[in-house]
């Protein structure tokens, strides 16, 4: 339609002026934020944040070379895959059993949003009480049904923090997934599964050969974000141990915030923060090969 | 004869097992909500009591009586109110223009914007906060709600961009180009005849940027230090001391947080989840 018409300058502009506050929102906030961040990482910030030259990789090596990071490091890579693998194959399973007809479906929906609709600092203060060891709701719950007599300690160690961090972790990412891969299995074309039924396949054939492949997509999709997602948690950790004891619990996003604002060394936290982002950057390169892959079918 | 009785019974057995599955998951997802509510209804002496019961005594109804009283809870619901729908606005205010030049118009830079934005959503503010915290503070918004709008705001612009880009781009352009032969110019035609058709689309996005900024934490815990400007996510945890925690003010407040966003959740989930997998962003 605008072939006839001789281009103007303002033709060519004009998109670029429709985009101009997006970007200018983006850059000041999200641009800007991470130039900051690479040029602290590579400075000598003092105490109280003001960058006082240039230290080279100072800031990274005395990260790197500090005992904790590499537990850290590890509770970050336990924390992320746990909870991502586990969340995925339970809220897979879920979008399964929702995918039926059944009476009483869309009550069980609703349900399933509620941990999704949640903050994540209520839903970890909640949890942070039900495994309380004096007054905890688990231990009543068990004690009124005559499954335990006494007050069991489900804390007794750092890891089983950990743990239970994780076990609330997974299950506010269940609803994602669940509901991710609910809209992949609804979009399954019903004629498939005739044609299996015709040919005798089994439940199991019909799930391994018709469904997973189908839903694969999305669920990758799901994955990815998830990944990114989890990776970037802050309040589940922070609520229920802070990190503590001695970084037993802490993942990179806890580390570094106690690392910038209690202990003010704002230079290796930057560092920390420039190490979470390449770790990040190597998720989104994946996912965005993936999106872009996906936009090409 | 038989074959059929033994199908049948079959089938009914699987009918069991799922209504007793989705039950016994609807439980446990349940299972923390039912805590909150009991114990947002005890006495103090009932909650730290080592052989309490699972039940209130007698429900304590004052609990969320005096919780507005002990902390600046209006305060807080306020906070929340102005941020998540300052960010809202501000978010759709940027973002509808955006999506609007990227479903409708071809430019340089098109695929490097739209690049950017899906390699934005990856990060969380907790990685860049020191970041943000400097240009928050070179701006001299620390401590404000406008600092938290723009944050919000910003945050949120992915998903936005994403998903109103996918909705536009599903509604043909033959009516605003018919307007625009009529003598609508640009702005007219989006205004009156494609935003009115993408209405569900817009309140969707609109709903979650408002629930993701009402649920942000993070970046309220770093940039705002003074009690009457917290939000409610933050400001709760008043009751969360370090020495002390009074559980049944804390957990009154929190089903007052958690209220509105689960209906507004409710009134989304299903067009979200189609675009969420569609734009593959999850805020």
């Amino acid at each position: 339609m605008r072939k006839n018409k001789p281009r103007t300058l303002l033709d060519k502009t004009e998109p670029y002026l429709w985009i101009l506050p997006s970007v200018i929102l983006m850059a000041i906030f999200i641009i800007v934020p991470i130039g900051s961040v690479f040029q602290m990482a590579f400075s000598e910030v003092n105490k109280a944040g003001i960058i006082k030259g240039f230290a080279g990789f100072e800031n990274f090596e005395k990260v790197l070379t500090s005992s904790k990071f590499a537990l850290v490091l590890k509770n970050t890579a336990v924390w992320t895959v746990c909870v991502v693998v586990i969340s995925t194959v339970l809220g897979f399973i879920l979008a399964l059993l929702l995918n039926n007809a059944f009476k009483g479906r869309k009550i069980a929906r609703a349900i399933v949003v509620f941990p999704w609709a949640t903050t994540l600092v209520i839903q970890a203060s909640v949890w942070k009480f039900i495994i309380n060891t004096d007054y905890g709701a688990l231990n009543t719950l068990l004690k009124t049904f005559g499954i335990i007599e006494a007050n069991i300690n489900w804390i007794p160690t750092p890891a089983a923090y950990f743990a239970w961090e994780i076990a609330c972790g997974i299950f506010v990412t269940i609803p994602f997934v669940c509901f991710t891969a609910l809209s992949g299995l609804q979009s399954i074309d019903s004629s498939y599964y005739e044609a299996a039924d015709i040919d005798g396949a089994t439940y199991w054939q019909k799930l391994f050969k018709i469904t997973i492949p189908l839903v694969k997509p999305s669920l990758t999709v799901a994955t990815v974000l998830n990944i990114i997602y989890v990776f970037n948690s802050f309040p589940i950790i922070w609520t229920i141990t802070k990190g503590d004891p001695a970084s037993r619990t802490d993942t990179i996003v806890t580390y570094l915030y106690k690392l910038a604002f209690l202990n003010s060394k704002q230079g290796q936290a930057a560092a920390v923060s420039v190490i979470g982002f390449l770790i990040l950057l190597a998720c989104a390169s994946v996912y965005m090969v993936s999106t872009l892959k996906k936009g090409d079918e | 004869m038989a074959d059929n009785l033994t199908i049948n019974w079959k089938k009914l057995l699987t009918r069991i097992l799922l209504y007793f599955s989705v039950a016994v998951i609807c439980v446990i997802i349940l299972y923390p909500y039912f805590v909150m509510a009991c114990t947002a209804l005890k006495t103090r002496a009932e909650i730290f009591d080592p052989n309490g019961a699972i039940l209130p005594a007698s429900p304590i109804w004052s609990n969320f009586v005096d919780i507005w009283t002990l902390a600046p809870m209006g305060k807080y619901l306020l906070n929340s109110v102005i941020v998540a729908g300052g960010s809202t606005i501000i978010a759709m205010l940027c973002g509808i223009p955006a999506a609007y030049a990227l479903a409708r118009m071809k430019f340089k830079g098109q695929t490097v914007f739209l690049g950017f934005i899906i390699v934005s959503q990856m990060f969380a503010p907790v990685v860049l906060l020191i970041g943000i915290y400097k240009v928050i503070k070179f701006l001299g918004m620390t401590n404000t709600l406008l600092g938290l709008i723009f944050i919000n705001a910003a945050f949120n612009q992915a998903f936005t961009v994403w998903l109103l880009r996918g909705t536009f781009m599903s509604i043909s352009a033959e009516m605003e180009q018919a307007a625009t032969i009529d003598g609508c110019n640009r702005v007219q035609a989006m205004l009156r005849i494609l935003l009115p058709v993408a209405a569900p689309g817009i309140v969707t996005t609109l709903i979650f940027i408002f629930i993701n900024a009402w649920n942000e934490f993070t970046v309220a815990l770093c940039l705002i230090s003074t009690d009457t400007i917290k939000p409610l996510t933050v400001g709760i945890n008043i009751f969360n001391g370090y020495n002390i925690i009074e559980w049944q003010y804390l957990f009154a407040s929190s089903i007052v947080a958690i209220i509105p966003v689960v209906i507004l959740f409710m009134s989304i989930e299903k067009n979200l989840t189609s675009g969420l997998t569609a734009g593959g962003v999850k805020g």
